[in-house]
């Protein structure tokens, strides 16, 4: 039986990630099957982000910025009393940081995104993540405060983005008082994640059209 | 090989033409607001892949019998410029304005495109719409506020809008389609496979339901209606949490579903044998599942 629980290996995902992966971790992944498909899961992104940086085109500085001043708005360069969710956070920095950054805006969001997914499994509740759709919630609106500022299409199209965001934020506000007035309620769970990947979704459109003027 | 629509090498320019006709200095005056026609053509092989990223203007494309693409585009003005590439059996065709100071409607580009039958196309277009007809290779759409006609279609389709309407008449193949406010209309389909999600739309659905078919139509709010035959053969699982559900379908139980916490209205049952796998959804919205007419 392995010393590592899943709280401590959790806690030790960055490294692992990184590569630096004790007897411990590695006796404690062969046992636990919903640690393992989180660092499963993490690889594919990890992939997914590799392919893309092997595909895409020159960088936009703006959107890096902009990134880059939401992620520390975060305080996700903090080490001290962080959450393990924070520590895959950096890890997903690391992971961009070699991609090139106008793939990084949409993969950043939806990583984002898939992170929450992944933690709305059943299997993965009992690492008490009851506080990560506040903190994915917010993320998403300091990344649309970001984009909205990029955006300079179309005035109709503009308008139209802007118009599904208020949609979308509404669909988000009514499924979090659904989730919070039954939390064990999988449909208001499965609606409010949807929200929050339409949300990731419309973001990446709309900062791609800014980084694209 | 490549070809761009420049002004050297355009075949054939409707405004050019009315040139000689009127005065010039009435041309002058007139030249940055007419449209002009570009028509262009690629010789391909089978199963070409044709690209068309459109901001702002119609796309209507076209299957025939010939082994070649044929595109016609309308410039609004001369702020924009149309290009079009081939690469081995790659066709590939976009607008970009060229001149500073350009209205959205300075930047409109109309296509008329015709393609072998079996063509794949991948489809940018923000606004204006797309109409496909007749076309079986696979196709990518993503619009943000331009309705996509589909008919007769076949392979995989996916299509992506905002607030852009969708409707697929005949369609067969596999179907994925999503928006946040956009209404989606499948109309006599025949699809083994329809996956819709729509935040704020209507769906309707129509067509058969193949034995071992998947048929997922979700939305957050709005009105999702499916329309069945007596004879129809399907399992279904129907789920409002705020809204309704209204059927009629003779259904019997189904072992198949187990009931969920926090399910506000919900309807489980098979009809006939429950050959085919019907999951419709909506958070608040109504779900009707009415006789066919």
């Amino acid at each position: 039986m392995s010393a590592t629980n899943c709280n401590e290996f959790l806690n030790q995902l960055e490294q692992w990630m990184e590569g630096e992966r004790s007897a411990d971790a590695r006796a404690h992944l062969r046992t636990c099957a919903d640690c393992r498909h989180i660092v499963e899961d993490l690889d594919s992104i990890h992939e997914t982000a590799r392919v893309i940086g092997a595909t895409e085109t020159a960088p936009s500085e703006q959107l890096w910025a902009s990134l880059c001043v939401q992620l520390e708005h975060e305080g996700l360069i903090h080490t001290q009393q962080r959450h393990w969710t924070q520590a895959v956070a950096e890890w997903f920095e690391g992971v961009f940081s070699v991609v090139p950054r106008p793939a990084l805006a949409g993969a950043y969001l939806v990583a984002l995104v898939g992170i929450g997914l992944a933690l709305a499994v059943p299997g993965y509740r009992r690492f008490n993540w009851g506080g990560n759709s506040t903190r994915l919630s917010a993320r998403l609106n300091r990344a649309e405060l970001d984009t909205i500022a990029m955006v300079e299409s179309d005035p109709a199209v503009t308008a139209s983005l802007e118009k599904n965001l208020a949609i979308v934020d509404n669909y988000i506000a009514l499924c979090e008082k659904s989730v919070q007035e039954d939390p064990e309620s999988e449909i208001a769970r499965d609606y409010l994640y949807d929200a929050y990947q339409q949300k990731a979704d419309l973001l990446a459109q709309m900062s791609e059209r800014g980084a694209g003027q | 090989m490549t070809a761009q629509l420049g002004p050297s090498v355009r075949i054939h320019r409707s405004w050019k033409t009315a040139s000689m006709l009127v005065p010039g200095l009435l041309l002058i005056t007139a030249a940055p607001t007419l449209a002009d026609r570009i028509e262009r053509r690629f010789k391909v092989e089978a199963h070409p892949v044709v690209t068309i990223h459109n901001p702002t203007g119609a796309v209507v494309i076209r299957a025939w019998t010939k082994s070649e693409v044929m595109v016609v585009a309308k410039r609004a003005t001369d702020r924009v410029e149309v290009d079009a590439e081939q690469n081995a059996n790659r066709v590939e065709i976009s607008t970009r304005q060229i001149l500073d100071n350009a209205s959205p409607q300075d930047l409109r580009a109309d296509f008329e495109i015709s393609v072998p039958e079996d063509t794949e196309l991948q489809i940018h277009n923000d606004s204006g719409g797309v109409s496909v007809s007749n076309v079986l290779g696979d196709m990518n759409v993503e619009t943000i506020g331009a309705n996509v006609a589909l008919e007769d279609a076949a392979g995989y389709l996916t299509v992506k809008t905002v607030d852009g309407g969708f409707q697929c008449s005949r369609c067969a193949g596999r179907i994925e389609a999503s928006s946040i406010s956009g209404n989606f209309r499948f109309a006599d389909t025949r699809s083994y496979h329809v996956r819709a999600q729509t935040s704020e739309g209507n769906i309707f659905f129509s067509g058969e339901f193949f034995p071992n078919g998947i048929y997922q139509l979700k939305n957050y709010s709005g009105v999702i209606e499916v329309r069945f035959s007596p004879g129809d053969s399907f399992d279904i699982s129907a789920t409002s949490l705020k809204g309704k559900v209204n059927n009629e379908a003779k259904l019997t139980p189904s072992s198949h579903h187990h009931s969920f916490r926090g399910v506000g209205n919900a309807l489980f049952g098979s009809m006939n044998t429950g050959r085919a796998k019907v999951e419709l959804s909506s958070f608040n919205g109504t779900i009707n599942i009415l006789k066919r007419d």
